[in-house]
């Protein structure tokens, strides 16, 4: 009787346990997803920004040329890419900022205002994404997720090499 | 702040919220911030007594004191609390969680067990002393995850959470009211040759006696020098560490409210900090730099950081009392050195004020929000609930 009960206990347990696991697996899945979402956004509009900066008259014809450059590149950039397309655009982007912040109109300065404080989400949401692919890497090593195939069909998340001085 | 959105906010504060001390003060102003810009928040804390809690607090029941990281922590835990916390929870319909210290048993981490959705963390402690906490990784691991994002007020407690727990943060300082601070009048009473310090003097790892020590020589070279030391304790202990000689240079001046704390931080000509660890951020220090106090601090990491390594304020070794009356000395003949530190120091104290950290730490709340709804009860939680109600029935 005592050790029926003890054995249903552990069997809940172990049932409880796995739906868990599951569920942890779940919600870093989803984080994944989103916060990439996000970043994506973020990194977009800074790219657009950036065109709008290139074009405008505070840019000279040299750093006009290297800005939209690196920005196309930004926006095509296949995923494996798009570290290194983003830290092109993120140097290109210091360069001309340094020259706007001592001379430059107020429309340039508004552009730049708005591009600060995306850089600011953009630094969180990098952040947010690193941290959600090395989480769900590390946890589906783990054995529990192997052997009763927690991850079911989705992918293994990829790594951004984004580096830490990307901005 | 430029967002027109007006969020739903909780907020977690693990320790008592009728006891002193550094978090509770950051929830409070933080929560009261947020309010003034037309937000609504709920602050779930531990109360002794349940009779003085402002109107966004709701009390999750008495504290427990337990000993902890050097000092007696009023935490609280345990099935009653944990159903006070779920019920706040599904009660609160919050767009947003923001837990404090969520890694020690307290009810931020019941709350980061029982909540799901947009959930932020803030971890303020840093010291090596919590291993024993931290060694609950595995069980502590699936549930600090769940945190949407990770915040350290200094990259000392950055470096504790890596450590420990394996995980990053991004680094957002304590908030101080800077202005109020940057309006202190400089009074008579605490002006001349005097050395500033605040805190509970009685707890060694303030450092007081660090300061003390060091007074003998300062003396010797500085012949009207005075000491004037604010805060709570027993002073009988303290005048009977001192040389008789001494004792008329030393006043307590007992607890300070708000704004004598601005006055005395703007009168005296030296503010020491002179704690021997145990401490993540400094306050206090960030507050005197606002007031534009010349800082002399011991080189510990918090410190170390936020003087930006001696560029702000003058830095000595850590409990060595005669490089401290060495550092004192120097920065008391030097008008202009105390000048351009004055200066320096209210210039660096613009980063931790709380119109730029609220701002930030609002972003954060906006960039954890994104693709997921509002805070609700996690179901492994509902089922564990469950569980255990079958298990009391048995």
């Amino acid at each position: 009787m005592k050790t029926g009960l003890i054995f249903g206990l552990v069997v809940l347990f172990s049932l409880w346990y796995l739906s868990f696991s599951a569920t942890r697996l779940d919600r870093l899945h989803h984080r994944v997803e989103t916060s990439w979402a996000n970043l994506d956004g973020l990194l977009q509009r800074r790219a657009a920004i950036a065109l709008e900066l290139a074009h405008s008259r505070a840019a000279d014809p040299a750093s006009s040329l290297l800005l939209t450059h690196a920005a196309y590149l930004a926006r095509e950039a296949q995923i494996e890419d798009r570290s290194d397309a983003e830290s092109g655009l993120s140097g290109a982007l210091g360069l001309l900022q340094n020259d706007l912040t001592t001379q430059g109109e107020s429309a340039e300065k508004a552009l730049l205002r708005e591009l600060s404080q995306l850089t600011e989400k953009v630094r969180v949401g990098i952040a947010i994404h690193v941290d959600a692919v090395n989480r769900t890497r590390e946890v589906r090593k783990k054995w529990i997720f192997k052997i009763f195939k927690l991850a079911g069909s989705a992918p293994l998340p990829v790594v951004y090499e984004f580096e830490h001085d990307v901005l | 702040m430029p967002s027109t959105k007006k969020l739903k906010i909780g907020i977690v504060c693990p320790y008592g919220w009728d006891a002193p001390g550094g978090v509770q003060n950051h929830v409070r102003d933080l929560a009261e911030y947020l309010i003034a810009h037309g937000h609504s928040v709920s602050v779930l804390a531990p109360c002794a007594n349940e009779e003085i809690l402002p109107e966004y607090v709701v009390s999750a029941g008495k504290p427990i004191a337990i000993p902890y990281n050097g000092a007696v922590a009023r935490v609280l835990f345990g099935p009653i609390a944990f159903s006070r916390v779920r019920q706040w929870i599904s009660q609160g319909e919050f767009d947003v969680l923001h837990l404090h210290e969520p890694a020690i048993p307290s009810i931020s981490l019941l709350a980061c067990w029982a909540a799901d959705g947009p959930m932020v963390g803030t971890f303020h402690a840093a010291a090596k002393r919590q291993k024993a906490i931290f060694a609950l990784g595995p069980i502590l691991e699936p549930v600090i995850e769940k945190l949407s994002v990770r915040i350290a007020v200094s990259e000392a407690s950055r470096l504790t959470l890596t450590e420990h727990l394996d995980t990053d943060a991004i680094v957002i300082p304590n908030g101080v009211y800077a202005e109020r601070f940057r309006n202190g009048r400089a009074q008579q009473k605490w002006s001349g040759e005097t050395i500033g310090f605040i805190g509970r003097f009685e707890e060694p790892r303030k450092g007081l006696s660090v300061l003390l020590e060091a007074l003998p020589i300062v003396a010797r070279f500085a012949p009207n020098v005075r000491v004037l030391v604010a805060g709570p304790g027993d002073t009988d202990e303290i005048y009977k560490q001192i040389h008789p000689q001494l004792r008329s240079r030393i006043s307590f001046l007992g607890r300070l409210t708000e704004e004598d704390k601005a006055d005395f931080l703007s009168s005296v000509s030296v503010y020491v900090a002179p704690n021997t660890g145990g401490e993540s951020f400094g306050i206090i220090l960030a507050e005197a730099m606002a007031a534009g106090a010349p800082v002399i601090a011991s080189d510990i990491p918090a410190f170390v950081s936020l003087l930006g390594e001696g560029r702000y304020g003058s830095l000595f070794a850590t409990e060595d009392s005669s490089d401290l009356a060495k550092k004192i000395i120097e920065l008391l003949r030097d008008d202009e050195t105390r000048q351009r530190l004055s200066i320096a120091a209210q210039e660096r104290s613009k980063f931790f004020d709380w119109d730029t950290v609220a701002e930030q730490i609002f972003s954060v709340y906006e960039m954890a929000m994104v693709g997921s709804g509002s805070v609700g009860l996690a179901s492994d939680s509902r089922s564990w609930g469950r569980l255990l109600g079958r298990e009391g029935e048995n």
